[in-house]
């Protein structure tokens, strides 16, 4: 999961390799905030697959490849 | 997860955040009273739950979105340096320590530094991208890989 400084350097590092999902920062920034917010919750209790699929989706993170295994 | 793993792990948390860094078995053991021993098995279990992630050493490695080592995702916040074990990570601590941060890394195209500054959980500049190559299925399979 790296950053890159545009789209087009992402396909040069790929160089012919498929991509995987593009995403903006702006995105892994919400993303971020949704999965990672409760992490330090002195009473946090782990995340079902439910949930975690469910901020996927809630962020428009839907097909194949954010269904989570 | 019993709830006594949860306890542990949620004391590995705080203590990583009060000393800035990994803490050891003993440290942990120390916070909660139970033995060194104890921690250890618990961190076992939390790692197969994939709650937390060792070394091959059985010390802490990844508590995500946390580095317990260098990474190319150093973030600055709460007056402190951290690393993200990936870029998302790197987002992660601000959001975990409910603070701004910034985050510093370099494109792995061309190596330019790329700085990103955090303000109320938003980026200021939204240029860069983020690349996932791992679909989320896969994402525990290798998880130093994703």
């Amino acid at each position: 999961m790296l950053v890159f400084r545009s789209e087009d350097h992402v396909d040069r590092w790929l160089a012919g390799r498929p991509r995987g999902a593009i995403i903006s920062i702006a995105k892994v920034a919400e993303l971020a905030e949704a999965w990672w917010w409760d992490r330090l919750d002195p009473s946090w209790q782990p995340h079902t697959r439910e949930q975690n699929q469910a901020i996927l989706d809630r962020l428009g993170l839907t097909g194949e490849f954010w269904r989570l295994g | 997860m019993t709830p006594e793993d949860v306890a542990t792990r949620n004391a590995t948390y705080r203590r990583f955040v009060e000393l800035g860094r990994a803490p050891t078995a003993d440290e942990v053991a120390f916070a909660t009273g139970e033995g060194s021993e104890a921690v250890r098995d618990a961190w076992r279990r939390l790692h197969d739950a994939h709650a937390l992630v060792l070394d091959d050493g059985g010390r802490i490695l990844m508590a995500n979105p946390f580095s317990a080592v260098e990474t190319p995702f150093k973030v600055e916040a709460d007056g402190r340096t951290w690393y993200g074990n990936c870029g998302w990570d790197a987002f992660g601590i601000g959001a975990a320590l409910h603070t701004d941060s910034t985050i510093g890394t370099t494109c792995p195209d061309c190596t330019e530094p790329i700085e990103l500054e955090v303000r109320d959980y938003r980026p200021t500049d939204p240029n860069a991208v983020f690349h996932v190559l791992v679909p989320a299925r896969d994402w525990w399979s290798d998880i130093g890989f994703t």
